[in-house]
């Protein structure tokens, strides 16, 4: 395992206008191909900030990105193609139904005809929202607005998939449905980055962590090599509350 | 390209399910061309009759009252009526009711009031030793009144025309008057009958010419200025369902997605500035369907659009690039839906209250017609009257096509702008 990572963050800083503290500050991360990684802390941490500037939807005050060789620097097309997005915020049309949204998100990224309807089919099928598929979104529950937002971001076969807090705020049963696709997608090749504030989930989910604070990395490893180096915690969210306090956030 | 269809045909199903936005698109301008056409079709036909209703009341039946009467006649401005047995309180009422536009009132004697006046001017012209030239009827030497009365609706100018005219009657009858009363002085004095002369009115003609290219002078009637003013107004509504579109699509976060798909940066502007292309024309031309077609079913003129199809063509695309552009930056710099609609909805109407959409410019004061000319509506109304009322061709409407493409530019200038130092 000593190819090059496949992403490469050093000396990451932003600093929002009008904000006295940096939101991401002089952040290291490696993540290599196939990894399952967490990007873990509690709200504020910086998470959604750094997977913004990953997918360049925001540029950094300092420091640099390389993703699968290629230093960001502005749009960088290439990039974007192999890399997919679920933002934690319901990214959809609510006066589009299911398939209207996909089949536009699809186009967008230069999919069509039949191999595009496949696609939609078999995604709508696998996150049981064939039925509803022509229904406008804003009748849907949390769950299935999760779900599909998941969709619209896969549709393309990216090699690199960024999830924010994809499974904050939903049923159980849409949660699995996530997180079981997601380890498939994994065995496939893609390499998962995902944020969440969920330790319980984490620990069974992500090959490789990195909790952070502040903006800064506090901790990283593998959740088994944290539990050993903790000696005091049993399981990945005590050792989480150990390092992040007791103090409620924002 | 497939991005492009695919963006457009997205704009067009998300436009389709907007209910109010389709709404305030296409049935309330309608309604209000309708009602408003309608509702204004009186006061225009008032203020477009080629020849003004006068009403006369003459109570001096001699040379003055005839002769005023006479030359109101032989103008071809004005249409009078005569009834000699109105009273003054009846012939206000006429005026109140709009049946005549001016009233005027000629009081009895008026001729020999005159005359006497002329008579003392050339008495006092002579040495005391002479004697007393006439008999003068002492008492009858006040100012001739001539009381006139004007519907508020008349524009000052033809105020001013009226008033013109009756002073240039009065002093051809003072001067007939004056020649009369010298002539038979001399037929005593110097016992020499003098032989009557009859033409003496117009030593000087005036060559009356209209110069086409004044904008008051060409009046529109309710239907020529209601349609294309509704329409550009309908049009501007476009405002609404953009920017809200456009705030829609921020807040979800569509727009970041957008953002991390490859080579989709423009391509969202630039869809929803076609989708709305494509509406600002279907409006165009429903509107202007309604003014030929439907206006006359009401008994109200049909419209006439002029000969320039190209000069239509080319206003309407300006037209609809300052409307989408306006609510492209409007939809930028907004924080929210609510925002957007009620900043968007209250700045559609001032600009359109203040282009003359209402109340158009020829009804105006001097200030309220300049105030007027900082409108984009009123660019294009203007532009819109020019085809329509004096066939102007590409040529003529170019000043106005450049100031609303140039305000388009301005808005998305400031869009791009405002967007760049969002995203950091
Ligand atoms: N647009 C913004 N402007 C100013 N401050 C921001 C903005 N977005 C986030 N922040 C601040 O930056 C910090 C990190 O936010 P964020 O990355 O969203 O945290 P997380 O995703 O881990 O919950 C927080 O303190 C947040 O308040
Ligand atoms: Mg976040």
């Amino acid at each position: 395992m000593s190819q090059e990572p496949i992403i490469k963050i050093s000396q990451l800083v932003k600093k929002y206008k009008g904000s006295s503290v940096n939101a991401v500050d002089s952040l290291d991360l490696t993540i290599n191909e196939g990894d399952i990684f967490g990007l873990l802390g509690p709200n504020g941490a910086g998470k959604t900030t750094t997977i913004s500037m990953l997918c360049s939807l925001m540029s950094p005050n300092s420091g640099s990105i390389i993703i699968n060789g290629i230093e960001l620097n502005g749009n960088n097309n290439e990039l974007k193609k192999i890399i997919g997005v679920v933002p934690q915020e319901i990214a959809l049309y609510e006066n589009l139904t299911a398939k209207e949204n996909l089949k536009f998100f699809g186009e967008m990224y230069g999919l069509s005809g039949k191999s595009l309807n496949d696609k939609i089919e078999f995604y709508l099928n696998k996150f049981s929202l064939k039925e509803k598929s022509d229904k406008l979104i804003n009748t849907f529950s949390g769950g299935m607005k999760r779900r599909l937002n998941l969709i619209a971001g896969l549709l393309h076969s990216p090699r690199i998939l960024f999830l924010d807090e994809p499974t904050v705020g939903i049923d159980v049963q849409s949660k699995n449905v996530i997180i079981e696709y997601l380890k498939e997608l994994n065995k496939e090749g893609t390499t998962i980055v995902y944020t969440s504030h969920l330790m319980e989930e984490a620990e069974n989910f992500c090959t490789n962590i990195s909790i952070i604070d502040f903006g800064k990395e506090i901790a990283k490893g593998t959740p088994k090599e944290l539990i050993k180096e903790n000696t005091d915690c049993n399981n990945l969210k005590e050792i989480f509350l150990k390092l992040t306090g007791r103090s409620v956030r924002e | 390209m497939n991005r492009l269809l695919a963006s457009i045909k997205k704009e067009l199903l998300l436009l389709s399910r907007d209910r109010a936005g389709l709404a305030m698109l296409f049935l309330m301008p309608v309604f209000l061309v309708l009602v408003m056409t309608l509702l204004q079709d009186s006061t225009f036909k008032k203020l477009n009759e080629k020849q003004l209703p006068i009403l006369i009341v003459n109570h001096d039946a001699d040379t003055f009252g005839i002769n005023i009467v006479k030359g109101l006649n032989s103008a071809n401005f004005f249409k009078v009526s005569e009834d000699n047995n109105l009273s003054k309180k009846e012939l206000e009422k006429q005026i109140e009711k709009g049946n005549y536009l001016i009233g005027i009132i000629i009081n009895e004697n008026s001729t020999n009031l005159i005359k006497n006046s002329i008579k003392q001017k050339i008495q006092s012209q002579f040495p005391e030793e002479v004697g007393e030239l006439f008999e003068i009827d002492g008492n009858k030497t006040d100012q001739v009144k001539v009381e006139i009365f004007f519907d508020p609706v008349l524009k000052n100018s033809y105020k001013q025309s009226i008033m013109g005219a009756l002073k240039q009657f009065s002093a051809m009858v003072e001067a007939k008057l004056m020649f009369e009363i010298y002539s038979s002085l001399f037929d005593e004095l110097l016992e020499i009958e003098l032989k009557p002369t009859e033409n003496f009115s117009q030593l000087v003609f005036f060559d009356e010419k209209y110069a086409a290219s004044d904008q008051n002078l060409i009046i529109p009637n309710s239907v020529q200025h209601n349609v294309p003013a509704w329409t550009i107004f309908a049009m501007f509504f476009i405002v609404i369902p953009l920017a809200s579109n456009i705030i829609k699509e921020r807040q979800s976060g569509v727009s970041e997605r957008l953002r991390t798909i490859p080579g989709s940066n423009l391509i969202g502007i630039l869809a929803k500035a076609k989708t709305y292309f494509i509406v600002g024309f279907i409006q165009a031309i429903l509107m202007l369907m309604i003014g030929i077609w439907l206006l006359p079913v009401f008994g109200l003129p049909s419209l006439q659009i002029g000969k320039n199809g190209l000069s239509l063509l080319f206003v309407t695309i300006a037209i609809i690039m300052a409307a989408t552009s306006y609510g492209i930056v409007i939809g930028t710099i907004a924080n929210s839906e609510q925002q957007s609609s009620i900043f968007g909805s209250i700045s559609v109407v001032i600009l359109a209250a203040i282009g003359g959409v209402w109340v158009p410019n020829f009804m105006m004061s001097d200030l309220m017609v300049n105030v007027s000319k900082i409108s984009p509506l009123n660019w294009g109304l203007n532009a819109y009257y020019d085809i329509f009322l004096r066939n102007s061709g590409l040529y003529d409407v170019l000043p106005s096509i450049g100031l609303l493409v140039g305000f388009a530019f301005v808005c998305l200038l400031i869009s791009l702008y405002y967007s760049r130092k969002v995203k950091t």
